[in-house]
């Protein structure tokens, strides 16, 4: 490759941030390079083969409706679909897939490798070029200089990754793979401020090895639901994953080499996560617990490999061996790939402005676990975002922000940067102030055109999408107006008895016939539009209420020295930054909710003692 | 508004032994250098140290009052600003005078709790410390002022934080079960129900100590009656040690009620001298009458007089009956006449209900009845239990007991977990006036505490 050339955008890392920035960036035109240290392992699945759940689940339908891939690719290439939460309402109903993983990383090169645009470069970046205080560019391990307007760093655990199996411990990405060193000392070098974090993945036993009968098959959903609202394509079923339990002996074994665990022997500094707790972590955790439940899940179609969704552990090899020989069906299973730890750098995300650009050096953009996440489809949402705002930079457009009443993206990368993160961030629904208002079901609605906007989604498939729109309309309409009687003889429309809990869609078909011809997806959302309408109907009040406050003025001459209540550090960094508007000041980092009301209530003081004056 | 400095008197209104005014704000030791001379000249006012000096009015050049005074440097002081105390003769006129110089050399008057309010902004006490300083200030009766103290040392915040604990569990107990479909937690809509009920039991607890609480602060209505001329208002003056109800030896001399509040032991009581129950001959009799029957069913507590000078009546035993119900005590009166009454009737209909015998005009056993009156009237305060003194605090719990009722109910007519949680989660801001703000990473936290999930 020429590499005076001058790319417009310059993603630093394949993975399903990097990836997804990588194509966002170059289907809206822009001259893009995406840089990884292994064009064999883009898009890689490092931990489960899976894709979805819930919050999870509901980004990846977002990803889908601004225009993403992950939702194709998962589609084009899942195993199992089930969509979660079934028996509860819309809002909290989520899919997940499991997942081919060689064909998913295959699939996904194969598409950009076909993306006008969009050069795929192999290289370990040691560097981010900076002139002034803007990028211009990377230079990678063996002396390769990539010039670029803008810098979309997504390097994932390979950012000064470190794992450990047992007290052991080597610089990786991940399993064998190089890490990227030099990266990370260079960033805090640019003056960007970096924390340490922990995660982990179980072992990998090989099929033929496992005694099957011993674990509950857990089948794909008789009727599977895509994650991408674009997917034509029947899905099927094509694997069972199976579900097992630890027990008692397994426990003991893992108390007795607690002193092998770099966590618990203090070896391991950086903060653990959670969300997906090593078993380890379990045992201690929860010592009355007498089992722990895992799954049991295919890696993939063309192979052998059976991933231990819930036994990740950092323990010495020897000993996951012993903890398998505890478990019935698993006393033979031959351990393909052992479970690890790793470490690695992160960014503290407070340095960065909305659009994921950081506010120190110009035109450099931070997506995914650099910024203190953890999971594929929270790295993937903000591959794009970066993607998007990297893009319309350069062309000089608005930027691209989606708020927490909108998507939960905008809830994901508001937590980011206004609260920053202590250990490896992970979505939840209850994260969502909105959470009946963001459902699979209108990702579509809320947020397609901006894709459309973006040149993201095809005029083809925003013409679907109106039709839909059109015939759900029509079949709202239809309810509201036609009307029933009930069995206490009482005259209610077709909608009001939509509302009653144990009512569904088609026990109102029984009363009235429909003319519309609704699709299994078009149903759901309707339920949810009526079953959810009072809490809907409420919060766009709510939100409207607080859209007004937000855009309220905040006097240039204001004094904030005057303002009672503050702490050094709010005042500090509201004169610093000197927000234009309560929304703005809301956008600050380490601005508290507190502080914000105190602002408010100081600025109405005012402007009511300036009237009466 | 609060970077002026402010000035009050903070002494109860009215002559007193002494009287205190305070400043606080950035200016508070330049005004008071402005409008007080140390005794001796080259003396220098050192903080925390009280020192003598003279009020001066520095417009018409003159010494008008001897006063200590004492500078409180910010900020370990009451509102974390400077603050300056001067104690002197607490003469309001004096005081005023203060005041008015004051202001002259550049304070503002304080607004009604301003110093508490500066306090609160500025982080010195949590609301419900400042709610319970308002009351000191205004506690009627002594018990009271204990409670107040008892919030102070922040006795109520502590319930307040146990009620915030209970809404985190309950919350992240039904988030478990939303977020976590896969794993099991066999977290039933009959277990969320049960934390429910339970977080409503003790939100019903705190609420009806508000009800002790507004006795307590407003004072108990204690309505005196009986036939006419059994001598109620004799009673009445006694027991408020002044002759405010006319006293004839005619019947019916009182015919509207009077009111009046005073102490017995130490609560306030609102005593009620109620006209005589008679057939009304006169249109105000008659209209003073009827408001006496709707005051006797809203009394907290009844006196029922009875005169042992004279035979029982019919009269007698209809205002036994009537008032049966309110657990009257029985009191038999004039005992410095010859007994004519038989006491043991009149007790017997009026089974189980206490009595005393006493002399409204002579005071016999008017120290008993005081103490009778308190035992049985004044509810009795369990050990620890904590007294909601607002009416903001007692609404706000009353909201959230709404809510807790309306997620019940929806998860009893099915509905499904997440319109569950959206009932509950109105309760956060709700929670958040009451004490500090409820974040989404705490009920995360409180998940993963209780909860063995993650993958």
């Amino acid at each position: 490759m020429n590499t005076e050339d001058e790319y417009d955008v310059i993603v630093v890392g394949a993975g399903h941030s990097g990836c997804e920035a990588a194509y966002a960036a170059s289907c809206m035109g822009l001259e893009t390079c995406l840089i990884t240290i292994h064009l064999e392992t883009i898009a890689q699945m490092s931990c489960n083969p899976a894709i979805g759940g819930l919050a999870k689940g509901h980004l990846v339908r977002e990803i889908d409706a601004l225009g993403g891939i992950m939702g194709l690719l998962a589609d084009e290439t899942g195993i199992q679909f089930r969509l979660l939460n079934r028996s509860r309402g819309g809002a909290v109903q989520a899919p997940r897939a499991q997942s081919d993983k060689a064909l998913y990383r295959q699939t996904m090169k194969t598409w950009l490798e076909r993306i006008p645009h969009l050069t795929l470069f192999q290289g370990i970046v040691t560097e981010i070029l900076v002139k002034g205080n803007k990028v211009t560019g990377v230079m990678t391990l063996d002396w390769n200089r990539v010039f670029g307007k803008t810098v979309i760093l997504s390097p994932g655990t390979f950012l000064n990754g470190l794992i450990h199996i047992g007290l052991h411990s080597y610089s990786a990405g991940r399993a064998n793979e190089l890490a990227s060193r030099e990266l990370s000392d260079n960033l805090k070098k640019l003056g960007l401020k970096t924390f340490r974090l922990k995660t982990g993945t179980p072992m990998r036993l090989h099929k033929q090895t496992i005694d099957w009968k011993h674990f509950t098959p857990q089948p794909g959903d008789k009727k599977p639901i895509p994650f991408s609202f674009r997917t034509q394509k029947e899905l099927e079923n094509k694997i069972i994953c199976y579900i097992g339990y630890t027990n008692s002996k397994t426990h003991e074994i893992i108390r007795k080499n607690l002193d092998k665990s770099p966590l618990y022997s203090g070896k391991i500094t950086g903060i653990g996560i959670r969300y997906c707790p090593s078993i380890e972590d379990k045992v201690v955790k929860f010592p009355h617990h007498s089992r722990h439940q895992f799954f049991l899940e295919p890696e993939g179609m063309d192979t052998e490999e059976i991933y231990v969704n819930g036994l990740s552990s950092s323990l010495p090899f020897e000993i996951q061996k012993k903890i398998l020989k505890s478990i019935p069906g698993l006393d033979q299973a031959k351990i393909l790939r052992p479970a690890y730890g790793i470490e690695y750098d992160a960014v503290v995300p407070t340095q960065l402005y909305p659009t994921l650009e950081t506010r120190k050096i110009k035109n450099l953009f931070l997506a995914g676990q650099i910024n203190g996440t953890s999971g594929y489809e929270e790295a993937a949402a903000q591959g794009l975002m970066a993607g998007i705002n990297a893009a319309l930079k350069i062309k000089k457009q608005k930027p691209f922000i989606l708020c927490r009443d909108e998507a939960y993206i905008g809830v994901l990368i508001d937590d980011l940067i206004s609260k920053g993160v202590e250990e490896p961030y992970r979505l939840f629904t209850s994260r969502a102030e909105y959470r009946i208002l963001l459902r699979i079901d209108n990702a579509d609605k809320r947020l397609i055109k901006y894709g459309y906007r973006y040149g993201l989604i095809e005029e083809k498939e925003y013409e679907v999408f109106l039709k839909k729109q059109e015939k759900i309309n029509k079949t709202m309409a239809f309810l509201q107006k036609e009307k029933i009687k009930t069995k206490s003889n009482e005259t209610i429309s077709l909608k009001d008895f939509l509302k009653k809990p144990e009512v569904k869609l088609e026990n109102v078909l029984e009363y009235k016939k429909f003319k519309f011809n609704l699709t299994d997806e078009e149903i759901r959302h309707i339920e949810s539009e009526v079953k959810y309408e009072g809490y809907l109907k409420k919060q766009e009040k709510e939100i409207a209420r607080i859209r007004k406050i937000d855009k309220e003025k905040i006097p240039k001459e204001v004094d904030y020295g005057k303002i009672p209540g503050f702490t050094q550090e709010v005042r500090e960094k509201l004169e610093k930054f000197r927000p234009q508007t309560i929304g703005e000041a809301k956008k600050i980092p380490g601005i508290t909710p507190a502080a914000i009301v105190n602002l408010h209530v100081y600025l109405n003081i005012q402007k009511r003692e300036k009237c009466s004056t | 508004m609060f970077e002026e400095t402010i000035i009050a008197i903070s002494t109860p209104l009215g002559y007193g032994g002494l009287g205190i005014v305070r400043l606080s704000g950035k200016k508070s030791l330049s005004i008071a250098k402005k409008i007080f001379k140390p005794k001796k000249q080259k003396a220098k006012i050192k903080p925390l140290r009280p020192i003598l000096g003279n009020l001066y009015d520095f417009e018409q050049k003159e010494f008008f009052e001897e006063a200590y005074l004492t500078y409180f440097p910010q900020p370990s002081t009451y509102t974390r600003e400077d603050m300056v105390e001067i104690s002197c003769h607490g003469s309001p006129i004096i005081l005023e005078e203060i005041i008015r110089i004051g202001i002259k050399a550049g304070a503002r008057h304080a607004n009604p709790g301003e110093f508490t309010l500066r306090a609160y902004i500025r982080g010195r006490i949590d609301i419900l410390q400042a709610e319970a300083i308002n009351d000191i200030i205004q506690a009627s009766s002594l018990k009271q002022a204990k409670i107040s103290f008892k919030q102070l040392e922040g006795s109520l915040s502590r319930k307040i934080a146990s009620l915030r604990k209970n809404i985190i569990h309950l919350l992240s107990q039904i988030e478990a079960s939303i977020e976590f479909p896969e794993e099991r937690l066999r977290i039933s809509p009959k277990q969320i129900l049960k934390t429910i009920e339970n977080t409503i039991q003790g939100i019903k607890k705190l609420i009806e100590s508000y009800i002790l609480g507004k006795t307590l602060s407003k004072g108990l209505t204690l309505a005196i009656t009986g036939r006419t001329n059994v001598g109620k208002s004799t009673l009445f003056n006694s027991l408020l040690e002044r002759e405010r109800a006319i006293v004839t030896p005619y019947p019916g001399t009182t015919r509207d009620y009077l009111q009046e509040r005073t102490k017995i032991k130490d609560s306030i009581f609102s005593l009620i001298d109620m006209a005589g129950i008679t057939t009304p001959s006169h249109p105000v009799e008659k209209e003073g009458i009827k408001r006496g029957k709707k005051l006797l069913s809203d009394a907290d507590g009844v006196l029922l007089l009875f005169d042992t000078s004279q035979n029982e009546t019919l009269e007698d035993f209809k205002l036994l009956k009537q008032c049966k119900n309110k657990k009257p005590l029985l009191l038999f009166n004039k005992i410095d006449l010859p007994l004519r009454m038989n006491k043991e009737k009149v007790k017997d209909q009026g089974k189980n209900l206490p009595s005393l015998e006493i002399s409204a005009l002579k005071g016999t056993n008017l120290e008993k009845l005081k103490a009778k009156i308190h035992k049985i009237f004044v509810p009795n305060q369990n050990q620890g239990e904590e007294v909601i003194l607002h009416l903001r605090q007692k609404l706000l719990l009353e909201e959230i007991l709404d809510c807790l009722r309306g997620g019940g109910r929806l998860l009893k007519e099915g509905y499904t977990e997440e319109i569950i949680a959206e009932e509950i989660r109105k309760i956060i801001p709700l929670i958040s006036q009451l004490t500090g703000e409820i974040k989404a990473d705490e009920i995360i936290n409180d998940i993963f505490n209780r909860f063995c999930v993650g993958k």
